[in-house]
């Protein structure tokens, strides 16, 4: 297990540098930021001498040894905008955005779980089609229009829930209902799936003519067998989560990474991109790491070399 | 004891009942200070406004810091702010006399040294965007603590205006000193009627009354910036009462905000001028590279007052959706935008005639209706319906004769790509603001640009001197001068001057719009 952590992490550490030639050269794509900073007013003498001044005159080369260099201490330089760290603001707003994730993948499992084990039992009855119709439905609505319908019915309609903002506890329940819909869609599609194909096993049949109950059968031996597929969309949908809270944030002004990310690409603040990117790229990494964990767990038969 | 599956789910259920009540209950608990809540799109993100452009990060700071003067809400005049009064001793010397008493919030004396300070700072620091700005200025010179001298270099007209522009707020110099740059963006102290209590970055941003003001601590108790990206969001936290203001009413919308009882629609007009920019020589920006061999339709002089005569700016202001239409490049609330008839409707309706602009594409050499291709760039949107404009502005176009190649991108491609990139070949068509103390240096012969440099040496000539015609009467003559240079050589063919439509909680708050279109709240009092 020891080995597999240590293989696992020094995969990380070559991936993130990877993420980090792309994060900064794709950055800088379009030009440095001080077009886009500098107000109209500007002549082109003083974009030139504000250029000079943040030291994106620099061949590019030299700016991304300087970068790479501070960035593995952490520091990932001031932020054009606020004057401030980059990486303080990145981390303030980190947590919100895991927040936001954690509560809408844990109300998608919650939702997604149930639903797929009981449309597998009960395959083709009222039930199952009611689930499949739930999946269709939550797989095609565009979550910023749901986040704007939930926005109109419990805020302006029953004013019940505050429509903006990280304020209060409350705060949180439209946006990770918006979040989950999407995830539990797809989650419990993919556990009916799983369940169903484990429920045809030899062993199951087996369980069952030596007289163990459905409810045992169904928690102690399919499900468990069931979990790696879903564990594995389980994860790939908490990337998602991270990387599609961008839009859900927007609408109803959570105060998360997306959002800094947004604004950020839009005035050009490109330390604070470079630093919210890595981020996005190091969390994504880390729960890709967890879920090869979990594998182990969940099935012994698996080894990594 | 005994539970049963339905009892159990019945607990869970009652539990979660629970939760939910007390994760709503803060909503209707009442709170009995008065609090106004001002929701917009953003950025803000620096405390420290002097070191930035951005409108929205002013008006989110105008209540934590004072300046020495202030411009007044109706666009006339100055008030004083840290200065009781000030006097032009001479062309190039100002002096100002402070107001006795005054501090910063935690206590720091504000007087002559501080000012000096501020403005020393923001006139020395090259990485400060409101560097250029600055430059007019030669030397400040404290006469004692309450008097404070600026000498300019030139005599310079737009003094006052400057001063109390970008970059005159007051920060106290020895806490910053003491706390640094980066730590002063955090915990921000000013000397204004309101403090900074709370914040998260480029989020929200909590403002109480401070009781120490010189003028005595302002009506409202607590105002809250929060930023909403999304308009439609925006309108939403409108109508359910969690905002008292936001700054753009989307068209859809207007009729639903001002039908909603309590809420109403102030129209102000918002500082900001949409023209077209036409090029006039191949050598400045990226377009000479892009397009080696591209010789612009718009170098002829007849081409360009054709496209200006061409154009039905009424018509393009009601599709744009709140705006009016303008000839001049300056706002008409200053006396610089309306000498003559520039900002009489009927004179600028009069401007649209086709007739002449096919009379001038015939003089230039294109007769019969077969006038030639222009490259018109437009965003898609930037304060309204600007692809329509471009569309419809398209069709004007070619109705005289001119085949048009119309190319329209999303906002920030645009202003890197054709505005900041100076990418654009023939016409651009964008949005600025309406400063009369700027606009005549944007038709200097050495202000180069990104994007265009405009060189007429007579019309050169004539900017420099209203740049130090300090005579309001006889300054005002020479910009007759320079509007009829400006209509004639047609660079800049403006089109209209965008209006602010803004839903505002008029049941409970009483505000009046600056006429600047910036959102300050200093005047903001309770309803009744």
């Amino acid at each position: 297990m020891r080995g597999l952590i240590v293989r696992r992490l020094f995969h990380m550490v070559i991936t993130l540098f990877f993420v980090s030639l792309v994060v900064f050269f794709m950055v800088r794509l379009r030009g440095d930021p001080i077009s886009v900073m500098a107000p109209p007013t500007f002549s082109e003498e003083q974009i030139a001498n504000l250029r000079a001044a943040w030291g994106f005159d620099r061949p590019l080369v030299e700016q991304y040894v300087l970068f790479i260099t501070r960035a593995v201490t952490g520091d990932f330089g001031q932020s054009i905008q606020a004057r401030r760290p980059a990486m303080e603001l990145v981390l303030e707003r980190l947590g919100n955005t895991w927040l936001l994730a954690s509560a809408a993948a844990l109300l998608g499992v919650v939702i997604a779980l149930p639903l797929g084990i009981v449309s597998a039992v009960r395959r083709n009855s009222l039930l199952d089609l009611v689930s499949s119709a739930f999946a269709s439905l939550g797989n095609a609505m565009p979550n910023f229009w749901l986040g704007l319908m939930l926005i109109i019915i419990f805020s302006v309609n029953l004013r019940i829930l505050p429509a903006f903002g990280a304020l209060e506890p409350a705060a949180i329940i439209m946006p990770a209902v918006t979040l989950a819909v999407g995830t539990a869609a797809r989650l419990s599609r993919m556990t009916r799936s799983a369940i169903l194909e484990v429920l045809n096993q030899d062993y199951i049949r087996t369980a069952y003519s030596k007289g163990v109950s459905q409810r045992v059968v169904l928690y102690q031996h399919a499900l468990r067998n069931a979990l790696i597929p879903i564990v594995t969309v389980f994860g790939l949908q908490l990337g998602w989560l991270l990387g599609g809270s961008v839009i859900v944030e927007s609408v109803f002004s959570w105060p998360g990474l997306g959002r800094l990310m947004i604004e950020s690409i839009n005035v050009r603040d490109i330390t604070v991109v470079q630093a919210g990117l890595l981020w996005f790229s190091l969390s994504f990494l880390l729960i890709n790491f967890v879920i090869d964990l979990l594998y182990v767990y969940l099935d012994p038969r698996i080894h990594y070399r | 004891m005994n539970v049963t599956p339905r009892s159990r789910s019945a607990i869970v259920m009652f539990l979660l009942l629970i939760s939910f009540v007390l994760m709503v209950q803060p909503l209707v608990a009442q709170d009995e200070v008065t609090e106004f809540v001002f929701a917009h799109s953003g950025p803000i993100r620096t405390m420290d406004a002097p070191v930035t452009w951005f409108g929205s990060t002013h008006w989110l700071t105008n209540g934590l810091y004072d300046c020495l003067i202030w411009r007044a809400a109706d666009g006339n005049g100055y008030v004083g702010q840290a200065a009781e009064r000030w006097e032009n001793v001479d062309d190039v010397t100002w002096r100002f006399y402070l107001r006795e008493g005054l501090t910063f919030q935690n206590g720091e004396v504000l007087d002559a040294d501080a000012v000096k300070w501020n403005i020393d700072r923001v006139r020395t620091r090259e990485d400060f965007l409101v560097y250029p700005q600055w430059q007019f200025i030669d030397e400040v010179t404290v006469i004692d603590p309450l008097t404070v001298e600026i000498t300019t270099k030139t005599p310079y007209p737009y003094f006052e205006y400057d001063v109390s522009f970008n970059g005159c707020q007051i920060l106290p110099p020895d806490y910053l000193t003491e706390v640094g740059e980066e730590e002063f963006a955090r915990t921000p102290i000013g000397s204004g009627p309101y403090r900074l209590v709370e914040f998260t970055e480029s989020d929200r941003y909590v403002f109480e009354a401070w009781d120490g003001y010189w003028a005595g601590p302002p009506a409202v108790d607590r105002v809250i910036y929060q930023v909403i990206p999304e308009q439609s969001a925006q309108v939403a936290a409108l109508l359910a009462g969690q905002v008292d203001m936001i700054a753009a009413v989307p068209a859809p919308d207007r009729d639903l905000v001002s039908g909603t009882e309590g809420l109403s629609l102030l129209t102000e007009t918002s500082n900001r001028m949409t023209s077209l920019y036409l090029r006039v020589e191949t050598e400045t920006g990226s377009v000479a590279a892009t397009y080696p061999d591209f010789v612009p339709a718009t170098l002829d002089n007849n081409v360009r007052l054709a496209i200006s005569h061409a154009i039905d700016r009424d018509l393009l202001a009601e599709i744009q959706g709140s705006a009016h239409a303008r000839l001049a490049r300056v706002c008409d609330y200053y006396p610089e935008g309306s000498v003559s008839d520039l900002a009489d409707p009927e004179f600028i309706s009069s401007w649209y005639n086709p007739d002449l602009a096919r009379q001038l594409l015939a003089e230039a050499g294109y007769a019969d209706g077969t006038g030639p291709t222009v490259y018109l760039d437009a965003p898609n949107f930037q304060f309204g319906n600007e692809r329509e404009v471009a569309e419809v502005l398209s069709v004007m176009l070619a109705e005289v004769g001119f085949t048009v190649e119309l190319n329209t991108l999303d906002t920030s491609a645009y202003s890197e790509q054709i505005v900041s990139g100076g990418n654009n070949r023939d016409i651009m068509m964008t949005t600025l603001g309406c400063s009369p103390s700027l606009v005549p240096s944007f038709y200097r012969c050495a202000w180069v640009q990104s994007n265009y440099n405009v060189c007429v040496e007579e019309w050169d000539a004539l900017g420099g001197e209203i740049a130090q015609t300090v005579d309001p009467t006889a300054r005002l003559e020479l910009w007759e001068q320079w509007w009829a240079t400006y209509l004639d050589y047609a660079q800049t063919i403006t089109l209209y001057e965008i209006d602010s439509v803004i839903g505002f909680n008029s049941a409970e708050f009483e505000w009046t719009p600056r006429k600047d279109g910036w959102f300050t709240f200093r005047d903001l009092r309770p309803a009744g």
